[in-house]
Formats: C-alpha cells, sequence, structure tokens
C-alpha cells in the first residue's frame, strides 16, 4: 500500500494505570490533510509520539511511506511540530536551525540557503534586522513561533506532524500556519494534525480520524464521516402548511421517524433506510408547495458530541491528548 | 545514527566552547592553582630572617661579652638574605645592670626617631643562665627575624657555657653550627623518582584537577539534560534522534570540553610552572645564597615535572571514565525532574558518592598504600580520582591500573545502561518528581 502516508495497524500502549492506545489501526492517505480529533487525554500525543518513534508501542507496528518507522533514515521525511514548543533557549537562531536541520540529514551548506529562504518568508530577516543571527531567547514569543515552524518545515518533509497546532498562536500565525498547510497540501505532501478544535478541522481536513480514550471512534474521508453520521435531519419548508396529503406523507413512519411541526416549518429526521429523495418525490406527488427542503449535515463539532459525548472525557485522566 | 550522535556531541562542543565562561574557567584556574602553589613558597622564602637583624643594638648587661659574641654570631651567618653593600653590624653596649633601665629607655628612644636601627636585644643574668632575653623593635612580629635572633642567643649561650666547661673551641663550633636537614627522596620498585614532596604536590594537583572536571562537567551534563526537559525542546530533539544517541552525543560532547579544558590546564600549569616559577623563587631568594635558591627552583619546578607522561595519560583516561560514569548518573537526574532545585535534590546521590571519595583523598595521601587506599582504587566510582593520585605517590604495577581500569569501564557501562533507561522514559514525564519506585518502574519497562 504505497499509497499511504502513515500504516498504524492494532496498535497498543499501556501505562502503569491506564491503557493510552487500545488496539488502534488508523491508515493516512498520502497527500491529504488528516485530523486525529479527540478530547484532552484521549491518547491523541501518545499517537502521535508512536509515530515518530519517540515511545514505543508495546504491540502493533506503525509504518511510514511503506517502511517501518524505527527503519534508519524513515524519520528524516517526517517533520514534527509539538504540543509542547520549546527551543534552545541560548543558542543562535541559524545555529539552531542547522542542528535541526542536520538532525534530519540535511547537509549544512543546503541547509543555510533554505534557513535564509524561510527567514525572509517569515519576515524574520529584514533589511533592519537579520534575526537568524540572534539568540532564540532575544526573540518575541511570535517570533520564536515562526522559527518553530521554520525547525518543523525546514527539510521539505513529506509528512508533516502538528501536533495541536493552534493552540497559543496569535491570529496572524495561525493564518500563517494555515496557509502554510494548504501549500504543503497543494505540493503533495501529507498533514496531520490533532486538534480538539473541531472547526479548524472541518475546514481543513480531507480526512479524520476521532479517538476517545485510547480507542477510535471513527474514521475515514470528512465527507464519508458526515454522511455516515447522518443527514437523517431534513429541513421543510411549505407554503401554505401541511395541505392535502402532505400530511399523510409525513405521518408514513417508514419514511419520517420524528416530525417536529410548526405549521410552515417543519424538521423531520428520517426514519432508518428511508431515503430523502424518496421523501421529496413522494411530497410532490402530494402536491405540497415546497420553499425549502434541505438535508442538514452535522457539523462535526456535532458529530464529534454525539459520538464521544461527555463521557469521552474520562475525569481524572491526565497528560496529553 | 553514529552521525547523528556526532551531530549532537558537536553542538554541545561548540555551543560550550563559544561561551565566555568557558574561556574565563579554562584560563584563570591554572593561574589560581599556580599562584595557590608558588604563593606559600613565595612567602616561605620570604620568611627568613632579613638583614634588620643587623640593624639593631645590643645591651649587654652580662658582663661576660656574651654581646659580642651574639654581635659576631650574627654577621657570620651566611643563611639569610643580605643586601649587597650593607655592612652595618650589630651596635654592642656593654652596660651595669644597674644603669640598664636608663639605657634602654634612651636606646628605645633612639629606635622610635632613628630609621637605621631597628630595634634592640637586652642580654642579662637571666640569659646567660638559659632562660630569657629581651627584645623591642619595628619587627618583632617578624617571625623569620625573632627565630634567627632568638636562636642566634641560644647558640652563643650554649657555645659559652660549653667553653666553660672545658670543651675544646673548635668542637664546640662543630656542634653549634649543625644545621641538619632532612633530604626525602620517593623510592618505588623502578628505583628513585624524584623527590618525595614533588610526588604529593603532582597527585593532589592531578586529583584536585580530576574532582573538579567530573563535577563541573556532570554538572554541565545535569543542566543541558534539564535544559532540553524544561524548555522542552528534547521533543523536537527526540523526533530526529534516538533518546540513547541524544545522551550518548550530549555525554561525548561535554566530555569533549572537559578533556580540552583538562589538558589545557595541564599545559598552561605546566608552562606556568616552569616558566614563572624559578621567576617568582628567584626574585624571592634574591642575595640568598646560590644554592639555597636553586634548591627551592627545583622543588617548584620538579612539582609540576612529577606529573610523568604515564601518569598524565593514565589522569586522562581516568577523566573521561570517571566522567562518563557521573555524567551518566547526572544525566538520570537531570531527566527526572522538572527543575533546577528539584535536580539539586535528584542529584544529591550523585554527589554523595563524589564527595565520600573526595573526602577519602587525604587518608590516601597520608598512606597511599593502606587498605583504604587499596579498596578505593577498585571502585569505579572513587578509582578515577584515587588511582592518578595513588600514581603520583607510590608505585602501582601496570596490572592494578590496567585491572581497576577495566573495573571502572564495567562500572561506567552499568551507570550509561542505566541512566539510558531512566533518561528514556524521563525525558517525556512532566509533572510532579517520580518516586523511587517509579524510577526503578520505568528501568524495567524502558
Amino acid at each position: 500500500m504505497s499509497t499511504l502516508a502513515v500504516d498504524i495497524r492494532d496498535v497498543v500502549k499501556r501505562y502503569d494505570q491506564h491503557v493510552a492506545v487500545r488496539d488502534l489501526s488508523l491508515q493516512v492517505p498520502q497527500g491529504s490533510v488528516y485530523g486525529l480529533l479527540g478530547p484532552n487525554g484521549a491518547g491523541k500525543t501518545t499517537t502521535i509520539r508512536m509515530i515518530l518513534d519517540i515511545i514505543l508501542p508495546d504491540s502493533g507496528t506503525i509504518s511510514i511511506f511503506g517502511r517501518s518507522n524505527t527503519e534508519r533514515g524513515v524519520l528524516d521525511r517526517v517533520g514534527y511540530l509539538p504540543e509542547e514548543r520549546g527551543l534552545y533557549k541560548k543558542m543562535q537562531v541559524r545555529r539552531m536551525l542547522l542542528f535541526l536541520a542536520e538532525l534530519k540529514g540535511i547537509r549544512p551548506a543546503d541547509a543555510n540557503g533554505r534557513i535564509d529562504t524561510w527567514l525572509e518568508r517569515f519576515d524574520l530577516s529584514t533589511g533592519d534586522r537579520n534575526w537568524g543571527e540572534a539568540k532564540v531567547d532575544e526573540l518575541s514569543r511570535g517570533m520564536q513561533q515562526k522559527v518553530q515552524f521554520i525547525a518543523t518545515l525546514l527539510h521539505d518533509p513529506d509528512l508533516v506532524i502538528l501536533d495541536e497546532p493552534f493552540s497559543g498562536l496569535d491570529p496572524i500565525n495561525s493564518q500563517a500556519l494555515k496557509d502554510a498547510v494548504l501549500e504543503l497540501k497543494q505540493r503533495g505532501k501529507t498533514v496531520i494534525f490533532s486538534t480538539h478544535v473541531m472547526d479548524n478541522a472541518e475546514r481543513m481536513c480531507d480526512s479524520v480520524c476521532i479517538i476517545s480514550r485510547g480507542v477510535k471512534v471513527l474514521d475515514g474521508s470528512l465527507a464519508a464521516v458526515r454522511r455516515d453520521a447522518g443527514a437523517r435531519n431534513i429541513a421543510l419548508a411549505l407554503a401554505g402548511g401541511a395541505q392535502n396529503g402532505v400530511g399523510e406523507v409525513l405521518r408514513d413512519r417508514s419514511l419520517v421517524r420524528k416530525v417536529d411541526d410548526s405549521t410552515n416549518y417543519f424538521e423531520l429526521e428520517l426514519a432508518p433506510g428511508a431515503d430523502s429523495q424518496v421523501l421529496l418525490r413522494r411530497l410532490i406527488d402530494a402536491g405540497a408547495n415546497i420553499e425549502r427542503f434541505e438535508l442538514m449535515q452535522p457539523s462535526l463539532h456535532q458529530i464529534f458530541l454525539q459520538r464521544v459525548g461527555a463521557t469521552g472525557v474520562e475525569t481524572g485522566m491526565s497528560g496529553h491528548g | 545514527m553514529d552521525n547523528k550522535i556526532f551531530i549532537v556531541a558537536k553542538r554541545e562542543y561548540l555551543e560550550r566552547v563559544r561561551s565566555r565562561w568557558f574561556l574565563a574557567v579554562t584560563l584563570l584556574i591554572p593561574f589560581v592553582l599556580t599562584a595557590a602553589t608558588l604563593f606559600p613558597m613565595y612567602i616561605a622564602s620570604r620568611s627568613g630572617a632579613s638583614n634588620a637583624v643587623r640593624h639593631i643594638t645590643i645591651l649587654d648587661a652580662t658582663g661576660v661579652g656574651l654581646g659580642q659574641r651574639v654581635a659576631q654570631s650574627l654577621m657570620t651567618d651566611s643563611s639569610f638574605a643580605t643586601v649587597p653593600g650593607d655592612t652595618v653590624a650589630p651596635r654592642v653596649v656593654a652596660v651595669t645592670p644597674a644603669e640598664l633601665p636608663a639605657r634602654e629607655q634612651a636606646v628605645a628612644a633612639e629606635v622610635r626617631l632613628a630609621n637605621h636601627i631597628v630595634g634592640y636585644l637586652v642580654l642579662t643574668d637571666s640569659t646567660v643562665a638559659g632562660k630569657s632575653a629581651r627584645y623591642a623593635g619595628r619587627n618583632a612580629s617578624t617571625i623569620g627575624d625573632m627565630d634567627k635572633l632568638r636562636s642566634a642567643v641560644r647558640q652563643e649561650v650554649m657555645m659559652a657555657r660549653l667553653e666553660r666547661e672545658g670543651v675544646r673551641k673548635d668542637v664546640v663550633n662543630d656542634i653549634a653550627t649543625n644545621t641538619l636537614r632532612l633530604n626525602s627522596e620517593r623510592l618505588t620498585e623502578r628505583g628513585r623518582s624524584g623527590s618525595g614532596t614533588a610526588g604529593i604536590f603532582a597527585g593532589i594537583s592531578v586529583a584536585i584537577l580530576l574532582f573538579m572536571s567530573i563535577v563541573f562537567h556532570g554538572q554541565n551534563v545535569l543542566r543541558g539534560v534539564l535544559e532540553e526537559k524544561s524548555t522542552r525542546v528534547a521533543e523536537v530533539v527526540l523526533s530526529s534522534i534516538k533518546p540513547e544517541a541524544l545522551l550518548a552525543g550530549k555525554v561525548i560532547g561535554v566530555g569533549g570540553v572537559g578533556l580540552t579544558q583538562q589538558i589545557a590546564w595541564f599545559a598552561i600549569a605546566a608552562y606556568l610552572m616552569n616558566f614563572l616559577g624559578p621567576l617568582v623563587m628567584r626574585g624571592a631568594a634574591r642575595g640568598a645564597t646560590a644554592a639555597a635558591s636553586a634548591a627551592s627552583s627545583n622543588v617548584v619546578s620538579s612539582a609540576f615535572g612529577g606529573i610523568s607522561a604515564p601518569v598524565l595519560a593514565v589522569a586522562l583516561a581516568f577523566f573521561v571514565i570517571g566522567f562518563t560514569f557521573y555524567a551518566g548518573l547526572y544525566a538520570a537526574a537531570g531527566s527526572m525532574v522538572n527543575s533546577e532545585q528539584e535536580a539539586q535534590q535528584a542529584a544529591v546521590p550523585v554527589i554523595i558518592l563524589l564527595m565520600s571519595t573526595w573526602l577519602l583523598v587525604n587518608p590516601v595521601l597520608v598512606n597511599p598504600n593502606n587498605r583504604l587506599a587499596v579498596v578505593l582504587t577498585w571502585l569505579p566510582w572513587s578509582s578515577p580520582i584515587i588511582v592518578p593520585l595513588r600514581m603520583g605517590l607510590t608505585s602501582l604495577s601496570p596490572l592494578t591500573i590496567a585491572g581497576s581500569m577495566v573495573v571502572a569501564i564495567l562500572g561506567c557501562v552499568a551507570s550509561v545502561w542505566l541512566s539510558a533507561r531512566i533518561y528514556r522514559v524521563g525525558m517525556l514525564m512532566y509533572g510532579k518528581k517520580p518516586s523511587f519506585a517509579e524510577v526503578a518502574r520505568w528501568i524495567r519497562y524502558a
């Protein structure tokens, strides 16, 4: 399966007191933007750390671009932005970036040119001042965040993993990150990011996986997830109300499970197995004067709440997502 | 992987060597140590009697001419510094016991007013009886001068009494001028090897430098690990390199800094001792007899000359081993905790190991061949300091040196293995400081 950027199979990770990740399998298609969603403590960071071979799974296998993630050189193609970000404070920015690039197997000569390009792109090297020559702790927080992005992307990774990338970002850097993700996708790179902010995921992801308490709740392309989650709700507006045979159609329990009637406006929940198009045709045949017939797809946020629920956030579960 | 260890080591090395602290410490320590060695020697050479002893008035109320004898003794004594062209001799005034108080007052006034008289010495019947003499003068608190005066008076009293008892004058002279000196020389299985004091100097210097370096750079490893953990940069780095490799690179890099510093220290100290030492001593001993001057500067230059090439090589090898042993433990301590204060607590067991060795240096120094010294030679946490120390003090068979090195290396392997496991888990554990039981679990699970 060479089209998979990441292939996780039956991975288990236990800690002393609890199981952080339980029989997790997930496939991240190459070239996609993949959202790893879940409440705090769901096992997101543990999963990411296992992908990066920072911690070892108790059992199961993880491969990146078809090769085991423990193989030499495989992780050189991965860029990582951890949730808890940090840099060597006393180091010169350029030297630190050079060091991190070298660790990813980039030759110093190549790295230097790339550092210049990135510093300019993020306005860290202007005519007035080249922050590359400054020490990291002389930089403002926002600038340090930019340096951290550069460190993640400097070696032009094919797979970029961002753990809660938007937490603590100011709006400008937040936008810069979204642009960067979009550009990576256009260049055919794969991006995995974890978040518990569903809005960001909904706007940026091709595919998602929701995990809760170390167990996968659902995964797949965003469209499929939303389709599967429902579109069982229909907003219906009729000019003149439920006249003629319309009322009869709405009362048909093989089509409609529930009706919320407000004279001219109805919220319907389709019966299990019923087709919304059949319902529409029946309504027209019954002479309904339809002003609005809309399949209401649930938002990711709704799906998340519905599937994970309040129980997903187990009390007393500490540590990272 | 190996390449990545090198990249980490390179960063650790360059970042540290570039800092001003490194330069300051590397250059300053040899100066301080040299000064600490040379200053007492300089003071010692200075504390001999000065010429002032001759610029005195002797009030002789003995009636037997003891004053004249003392004056002569002071003039013929060649053991103290003379200023060329200064031929002033003590002035001897014979007085009766009755007029002594009046004359004493007059001389005291003279001493206060005139510069050319430093003080006055009063000799009485009590002096002849071998009980007491009195001196008053501006140099009364100069130990060397007072010693010289006392011994001159004592010697002349003794000689006068011996003569009175009928002993031949040349015999008396011979007995009285006998100044015995104990020259010590170290004997080893391989024959004579320099002066005993030089060996002690070399041994202590090496032990101090080794101890300081291990503590200093071990702490550096701890601080480096803690920095990576507390700034959270560790997670980025660990996504590129295995924790064991990161740890190895760090230890190698910091150890390289220590090794560079050691070599610089030895080189600078040896240079200072050989070049500056004789200079200082010559300046101090200006005017002393040539033989005394040459003898003292010999002691100084052989102090560091006493560090022979094999001792130096073994010392450096043991620095590497000892540093690795302690660096591993320090790294483990650093990876367990979240703050500088906690780190100091976590490092306590390591410091106890180090300090216990350090406290036992003195007993080993006094007797480098007793059972304690032998035991410490075979313990991996003490041998890196004790073996080079003992090599300077006594002779160790090559087999003992090699054997203790092997044991120390095994200790190193154990220390590094243990700390790598703690480090692997600890680096990503935030929150409260782990208990002993938790750390034990990390070691098992890692």
